[in-house]
């Protein structure tokens, strides 16, 4: 379950962006989750509440939004979603959930078959935010 | 309320993904087509033959070949929070962007490069390993800078025929190491079918170690894709005697 590797990244990275603040004070992140990766999100979730534990911010609610990817055609500059993509095998979907820029691979612009496309939006985990308690003793 | 930009979190784990590999070293040349490949996957053989843990990781993603050297099919990886290196033999290991993308072609943008590049230190676990070796794509781009940045105790291992057309490449490579503060533990001169006083020169300009030299080998062609084969190379031999004297076969302490 590659989903527990990056769950554990989101965790450390979260314990670096509290780097001179409470821990304890923090109280929601939000990850972004990019469709084009398709992780598992109970997997993800489960990984984050259990690696979390081990934490002084173990009471932060972490939130997940999954972000829609959007490719860009470098040819003929049309904007397409994934599922306007052709015939993904299972496959190919793994192959793309374990390195997204696999999709280069074997994702073509539905429009003109072109392989020279940018992956604009949607592409693996990031944090969005951080929110922290707003109390006196956490500024 | 913290949010200042998108934080990517990846980077945050790298260096505990490679804490417990003692030393990385990285087959790097400006040039194409001078082995860099060839070598990386011979000296993985050849040490793992020695009783080493070594892990290869394939960076060369337009052209990723390591796992044709090394005779590894294409296949996913395992999964156990992260993903396991390919077993090419025992003691050797292979981390490959082939693993996803098979035979085909994979024309990646610098940003994405990158985005693999981190990706893949993210979530490979590498266990124990004496040495992880990285088989660096020709050039001096998005892969020098990323991992200079990510694993800056990574040390360089040059790669050049003895053609000035190589050296007079590699050169520029050497002296941006340099810049880039990448160490280099050795310049080996492959594919040597007389004299190799033009890398020898080049190294000494440099003041950088010259490894030694890798005759050019006629049969090595045939033992593509046989490991066995490979590891009892002449190329083989050569390989761990340059690795010796680069000083990359000495243990060092691991972080973790």
């Amino acid at each position: 379950m590659h989903e527990w590797a990056l769950a554990d990244a989101v965790i450390e990275a979260t314990s670096s962006a509290l780097a001179g603040r409470k821990p304890s004070c923090l109280r929601a992140v939000t990850v972004t989750v990019g469709e084009l990766q398709a992780i598992d999100h109970e997997i993800f979730s489960f990984a984050l509440s259990t690696l979390l534990e081990e934490r002084p911010f173990r009471t932060a609610v972490f939130h997940l939004e999954t972000e829609p990817a959007r490719f860009l055609c470098g040819a003929c500059e049309k904007e397409w979603s994934l599922s306007e993509t052709r015939d993904l095998s299972d496959q190919t979907r793994e192959a793309i959930h374990f390195l997204p820029e696999a999709a280069h691979a074997f994702i073509r612009c539905p429009f003109c078959s072109s392989p020279d496309y940018r992956v604009q939006k949607g592409r693996g985990v990031s944090i969005a935010s951080l929110t922290l308690d707003a109390s006196e003793s956490c500024a | 309320m913290i949010d200042p930009q998108t934080i990517d979190p990846r980077g945050a784990v790298v260096q505990r993904r490679l804490a417990g590999v003692g030393r990385i070293a990285a087959f790097c040349s400006a040039k194409g087509g001078v082995g860099k490949t060839l070598c990386t996957a011979v000296a993985g053989l050849a040490l793992a033959g020695q009783g080493k843990k070594v892990g290869i990781l394939d960076l060369d993603f337009q052209g990723s070949t390591a796992h044709v050297f090394l005779g590894v099919p294409p296949r996913f990886p395992e999964e156990e929070k992260g993903l396991l290196p390919l077993a090419v033999t025992d003691g050797l290991c292979l981390m490959s962007a082939a693993a996803f993308a098979g035979n085909r072609a994979l024309a990646l943008r610098g940003p994405e490069v990158s985005d693999a590049i981190l990706e893949l230190l993210a979530v490979t676990q590498w266990g124990r390993l004496d040495l992880l070796l990285i088989d660096m794509p020709p050039g001096i781009g998005e892969e020098v800078l990323d991992l200079g940045r990510l694993i800056p105790r990574m040390e360089a291992l040059v790669v050049s025929t003895p053609s000035t057309a190589s050296t007079a490449v590699v050169e520029r490579l050497i002296a941006f190491l340099a810049e880039m503060r990448i160490v280099v533990a050795g310049v080996i001169a492959n594919m040597v079918r007389g004299d190799a006083g033009h890398v020898r020169d080049m190294a000494r300009k440099f003041q950088v170690p010259f490894a030694g030299e890798v005759e050019y080998d006629s049969g090595i062609e045939s033992a593509i894709g046989f490991p066995a084969r490979l590891a009892g190379s002449r190329t083989a031999a050569s390989l761990l005697a340059a690795l010796h004297a680069a000083d990359l076969t000495r243990e060092t302490g691991r972080e973790g």
